[in-house]
């Protein structure tokens, strides 16, 4: 589908549950309102018949200092179409629905994200050390204010 | 008569880290019944280098050189897909002739990962002589990059706005020279392997993986294509120039090893193909648009792909539009979603053929924990 007709179709089939963010003006972004709609929304675009978003690009976490973002980059192969969506948690008890029923491959992304975020994920199967050393107690290196011991910083340019 | 039954137990081997046909550092714990596995599970983390945070620290064009080690057998994707996603940002417009020379370059980028994986994948399976033949034509790219940038892996060569350098004088020759023998070479590649029976045996019907599994998984790339999907991101979601070269995206239905190599074999004649394309088309002019070495991206956030020799490699990043630096970078490769596919299809195999399957899905480690 074109851009703008799936931007429109988009926000026509899920009305007041999402809104289209100004910050995607090259690629869209929809910004989903409640965070316990995750769910429900990933399995409404994976099975409607025009959208048929069975591609999981990547999940990705940002921490913005007050508050968490979780993005979902997804595209559909047979459709030829590719949008992100995201979803705003507080930062003193992140916590998410697991999408592996709708796509399998989200395993290992929301791992990591439990991992180097420290954001909880719900329904998951296997939430155990990823990346990092077994025997790691450091916390969650990803965050914004997290500092090793002995991190030194850029000068600023 | 009767027989006595035999008591069995499950039993647990250790596959890796040092492994030489995990091309990286990769651990399988493999639960085997007798000869069989039963469960597989892939312990990763290895080769983490903390890439997206060091990102962080870095202006855009510092980030490059970092990108450079996300997947250092394609480098030049790493460079391309990081100095696309900036320009999409930042709306900057590149010079006519640094599109074309990017594409030369990618392409003959993505020859020479599929030929070092042509070389390992029969060293993998105990054929040597391919393994010498792959690395003469590979040596002949990599002195192409060298004489262009001055480096043979880590090329730090697509910058933000065009290329850092011009192609020198003997450069054209000499690829002219190489795509000339390629195709004929391409020929003794498949002559030596595509009638073997050895190779065969250990090739058709192993790992096959179901186009609904690989979609499920999120594979991407050749592997996908084997599997019956036609799906190629240069022709679906034309970035650069694609949109202007004619090629074919070669697709196979099995889904199983051979496919998968009976799939990079042919895309290696397509790759020729383009960048012949590209030579007769390359214009003169710039090979760079002016950025500043300290300039900011204006606010807002970007999730942008090609397509790499291992599949969709995507770069996110977020701009805040008031420091110099990227807010957030995420880095997706192709073997990372390949990885985690692996413990469905080796089920059921033998130890042999979890390296033949490892090695017809391409994985590096490095671009899996960045």
């Amino acid at each position: 589908m074109k851009r703008e007709k799936l931007v429109e179709y988009i926000q026509e089939k899920f009305g007041d549950r999402i809104e289209l963010l100004e910050s995607g003006a090259v690629e869209p972004i929809f910004l989903i309102k409640n965070k316990d709609d995750v769910f429900g929304f990933c399995k409404e675009i994976r099975d409607d018949l025009k959208l048929q978003v069975e591609f999981l690009c990547a999940i990705t976490a940002v921490d913005n200092s007050d508050n968490f973002e979780v993005i979902y980059s997804v595209a559909s192969v047979s459709k030829i179409h590719r949008f992100d969506f995201k979803v705003v948690l507080d930062h003193d008890n992140p916590e998410i629905d697991s999408v592996i029923e709708v796509w399998t491959g989200a395993n290992w992304y929301e791992r990591e994200i439990w991992e180097l975020y420290g954001i909880n994920v719900k329904n998951h199967p296997n939430l155990s050390r990823f990346l990092l050393p077994d025997d790691w107690n450091q916390g969650h290196p990803m965050r914004r204010d997290w500092d090793a011991p002995d991190f030194k910083r850029m000068p600023d340019l | 008569m009767t027989t006595k039954k035999l008591h069995t137990e499950e039993f647990t081997v250790n596959m890796g880290p040092h492994h030489p046909s995990t091309h990286g550092v990769c651990r399988f714990k493999l639960t085997m019944d007798g000869e069989v596995i039963v469960k597989a599970e892939p312990v990763i983390g290895y080769l983490h280098r903390a890439l997206e945070k060091i990102c962080e620290n870095r202006t855009y064009p510092q980030c490059i050189p970092v990108m450079d080690r996300f997947e250092y057998c394609t480098s030049m994707s790493c460079n391309m897909v990081f100095a696309l996603a900036v320009e999409k940002l930042a709306k900057i417009e590149v010079p006519e002739r640094a599109e074309y020379l990017r594409v030369i370059m990618l392409e003959l980028n993505r020859i020479a990962s599929h030929l070092i994986w042509y070389g390992t994948t029969c060293l993998d399976l105990g054929a040597l002589t391919p393994f010498l033949y792959a690395f003469r034509e590979r040596e002949d790219i990599l002195d192409l990059f060298e004489m262009t940038c001055g480096q043979r892996l880590t090329y730090n060569y697509i910058r933000i706005g065009g290329v850092s350098r011009d192609i020198p004088e003997p450069f054209l020759p000499k690829l002219r020279k190489f795509l000339d023998e390629f195709d004929a070479r391409v020929d003794d590649y498949e002559a030596l392997l595509n009638g073997n029976p050895i190779f065969i045996t250990r090739n058709k019907e192993i790992g096959v993986m179901s186009k609904e599994l690989a979609l499920a998984y999120g594979v991407s790339g050749p592997a996908l294509r084997a599997s019956g999907v036609r799906h190629d991101l240069r022709r679906d979601d034309p970035y650069s120039i694609y949109d202007r070269f004619k090629f074919n995206i070669p697709v196979y239905h099995g889904g199983d090893c051979f496919d998968r190599y009976m799939v990079r074999m042919q895309e290696m004649r397509e790759s020729a193909k383009i960048v012949r394309q590209a030579l007769d088309q390359l214009p003169e002019g710039e090979i760079s648009t002016r950025v500043s070495p300290a300039f900011k991206a204006k606010e807002g956030e970007l999730y942008s792909r090609i397509e790499n020799s291992r599949g969709e490699m995507g770069v996110y990043i977020k701009a805040d539009g008031k420091e110099k630096k990227p807010y957030r970078v995420k880095m997706r490769g192709g073997s990372f979603n390949q990885l985690m596919v692996m413990p469905e299809l080796v089920i059921g195999h033998k130890i042999a053929d979890v390296v033949a399957i490892m090695a017809s899905l391409d994985i590096i480690m490095p671009e899996v924990d960045r």
